[in-house]
């Protein structure tokens, strides 16, 4: 899988505005995390977990939506069907590992979702429209500039241990730890210092204002999406 | 019009043993440059090329922390007491690491990073990035990922964020110095078009051959100081011997010439085959059936980015297994994992590869040979890094030293290794001409002792020094042998 904001947002059938996606994100954690297996919260639970599936395959990321699918099918099932009917250990293992699975994934996919079908200037353009300050959306677009790079930075790296046939050899696991991170720590900050500069004399300042060349509106369908996400929450508290 | 009156500039740093130092760069400097002048800085490393574009486009004192004495302005206005994003609309720059100078992933959104940043109108820079990728002929690299693109590519890009903003002055930091020759032809197009335009450029370089029609002086930098001033006709005149007294590289490009009769290789002989391999994208890769290569020799391999260089170089290495393809050597046949065994590469960016706390720890990690005492190779690892003159920085952190004395440390543990095949990726980009001359002739003394050396490279200058063999790909194929 590979990290960081996309770099196009062609691909995508439906185009969600970012406000959207994080509005969607939250929900989808906090009644997966926190709801209980029966009644209202029942309900609530399967769309929750049905949203990133079908998001996933706007971005025609089908193979993760039917990896997902797969996965979440799996725990229901389990914890329909199988927990009930088996004791001891194995019912406690299955049912953790079912727990974490329908617990965790489905807002781990939406989040990988929202990653990556929003672009850094959209991200950008977002959070400036909802007043978030250029203090903390500077660093986060970095951030997520930042995965790509480190990828590459660590696949050198490995090479280089392959090559010198270091890695096998080395017993001591912090020594491994170390030969790893010292050669990709002292790189990324060399790639961050010069990153600064250049960002600086392209005249990005933290006081400043800025425009977007890049356009994103709520639509019908976000003002439909968030108003649905608010009614789930009020649901979930209320019962 | 940019004014350096009596500037004098020291970088505040600390030296291996974290003590505080200044660094003296800027010594001195008295220099006018008129609107729509072509300026060329050049120079051995370290003779404050590049500290005088920071000094251009406000880095110091503003990133770059230093004493600074005397007076810089452009029109009249002092660059230090003007902040940087006010001094950011009248320069423009472009820098010599093609990775780390962009703040996006996106294309586009790199090209428009500039001109938001000066809250320019949307619909005025939407239009702006459409007649630039029209003059520019970069139609098809907008709306891609950064991390795609090839280095030439990048830096093209980089170019077209300047020209949405349209400073009055552009500066670049070697920019060529990671570029192909067709890279730098198209560099070169760009540079004449601002030049038309009646832009400032003042561009610090190594690489002096493409701006010999462009430059409207040459500035000779030592210690500094401007050591000697050349205009137009007098740098079109420099001979290749003038340059070479001077230090600098040569103002032409040195042709190649390659006798076709001694491509019959005599001697031992290594023999590559079947070697198929193609990255996920399914367009990139190399296909070579059959090459021979001779034992002992520096070989080099050219061609254009892209053209699956490295790519090769890693396969020999074998340092991707899907390669099927044999290599035979002294009679025995090597897949991808023996390959690992009996070939070292010196990558690029050598910061990748030195991993422990002193030079000596580094050259001694590579002995593998369990036969030996510690006390042996130490004596050994002392007897290679004195060959390389690196003995007193035996007990150095690896980081603290110079670009120049980290490559060496790479190459010392790769004798180390007593492997015989040793390969260099670029091992010449960005150097100065001393610099270029030390890397080969250590390249020579390790052919003395029997290595032999494949030197990935498109640096022309660097190849008639030292290669006594050329391959040239195209398209993942060999085309020239």
């Amino acid at each position: 899988m590979e990290l960081g904001l996309s770099s196009t947002s062609d691909k995508s059938v439906l185009k969600l505005d970012p406000r959207t996606k994080l509005c969607l994100l939250i929900a989808i954690s906090l009644i997966m995390v926190g709801g209980k297996t029966a009644g209202v919260e029942y309900i609530l639970r399967v769309i929750c977990a049905a949203i990133p599936f079908v998001l996933l395959l706007t971005v025609r990321h089908i193979k993760s939506a039917l990896i997902y699918v797969v996965l979440i099918a799996f725990s229901v099932f389990c914890e329909g069907s199988v927990i009930p009917n088996i004791s001891g250990a194995p019912n406690l293992i299955l049912m953790i590992l079912c727990g974490i699975i329908s617990r965790f994934v489905p807002g781990y996919m939406m989040g990988w979702y929202t990653v990556r079908s929003t672009s850094v200037s959209e991200f950008m353009t977002a959070m400036d429209r909802m007043h978030v300050p250029y203090f903390i959306t500077i660093p986060f677009s970095v951030m997520f500039r930042y995965f790509p790079t480190l990828s590459e930075e660590y696949r050198s790296v490995h090479d280089a241990m392959k090559m010198r046939e270091i890695g096998q050899s080395v017993k001591n696991p912090f020594t491994y730890i170390e030969y790893v991170l010292v050669p990709i720590m002292m790189s990324t900050v060399r790639i961050a210092d010069e990153l600064s500069a250049a960002s600086l004399t392209k005249g990005l300042c933290a006081g400043g204002k800025r425009t977007h060349i890049c356009q994103i509106s709520i639509r019908l369908y976000d003002w439909l999406l968030m108003f649905g996400t608010l009614a789930m929450i009020v649901l979930f508290f209320a019962f | 019009m940019i004014e350096f009156r009596n500037v004098t500039f020291a970088y505040s740093s600390t030296d291996a043993n974290g003590r505080a130092i200044e660094q003296g760069s800027i010594n001195g400097l008295d220099l006018t440059i008129q609107n729509g002048e072509f300026i060329v800085l050049t120079g051995g490393s370290g003779c404050g090329k590049t500290t005088v574009t920071r000094l251009i486009n406000g880095l110091i004192p503003h990133y770059y922390s230093g004493t600074l004495n005397g007076e810089v302005m452009i029109d009249g206005k002092s660059v230090p007491d003007t902040p940087i994003f006010e001094t950011a609309k009248k320069v423009g720059s472009v820098f010599q690491n093609p990775r780390s100078q962009f703040f996006n992933v996106n294309t586009t959104d790199e090209i428009a990073f500039a001109a938001e940043n000066q809250c320019c109108e949307p619909a005025e820079i939407s239009k702006a990035i459409t007649a630039t990728a029209a003059s520019m002929h970069i139609e098809k690299l907008l709306d891609r990922n950064i991390f795609e693109l090839s280095g030439g590519e990048k830096q093209i890009i980089a170019c077209a964020g300047i020209n949405v903003l349209s400073p009055d002055i552009i500066v670049l930091d070697e920019p060529s110095s990671n570029l192909d020759s067709e890279a730098i032809e198209k560099l070169k197009a760009v540079l004449t078009d601002w030049k038309s335009q009646g832009k400032t450029i003042v561009i610090a370089e190594h690489r002096l051959y493409f701006l010999r029609e462009l430059a409207d002086r040459m500035l000779i930098l030592e210690n500094g100081r401007i050591a000697k001033e050349l205009i137009t006709e007098e740098i079109k005149k420099l001979t290749a011997d003038d340059t070479e007294k001077m230090g600098i590289r040569p103002t032409m490009l040195p042709e190649i010439h390659c006798s076709q009769k001694n491509t019959d290789v005599q001697g031992d002989v290594l023999l590559l085959e079947d070697f198929r391999f193609t990255y996920n994208d399914g367009k990139h890769g190399i296909n070579i059936p059959r090459l021979e290569l001779p034992a002992n020799h520096i070989i080099a391999i050219i061609g254009h980015n892209g053209a699956g260089k490295s790519t090769l170089a890693r396969n020999i290495c074998g340092l991707e297994r899907k390669c099927k393809g044999t290599l035979i050597m002294n009679g025995k046949k090597l897949k991808a994992k023996d390959r690992l065994h009996s070939c070292y590469m010196i990558m690029q960016d050598v910061n990748h590869q030195l991993f422990t706390e002193s030079v000596r720890d580094e050259v001694m990690l590579s002995m593998t040979d369990k036969l030996l005492t510690d006390e042996q190779k130490i004596k050994k690892a002392d007897e290679i890094l004195s060959q390389l003159d690196l003995l007193e920085y035996a007990n150095t952190h690896p980081m603290a030293l110079s670009g120049g004395q980290k490559q060496r440390t790479a190459i010392a543990s790769g004798v180390a290794s007593s492997k015989p095949v040793i390969i260099f990726d670029e091992p010449t980009s960005g150097l100065d001409l001393a610099h270029m001359k030390q890397v080969s002739n250590q390249l020579k003394k390790l052919k003395e002792i029997g290595k032999t050396i494949i030197v990935v490279t498109h640096d022309n200058e660097f190849i008639l020094s030292c290669c006594d063999h050329i391959v040239r790909l195209e398209n993942g194929c060999v085309a020239d042998n």
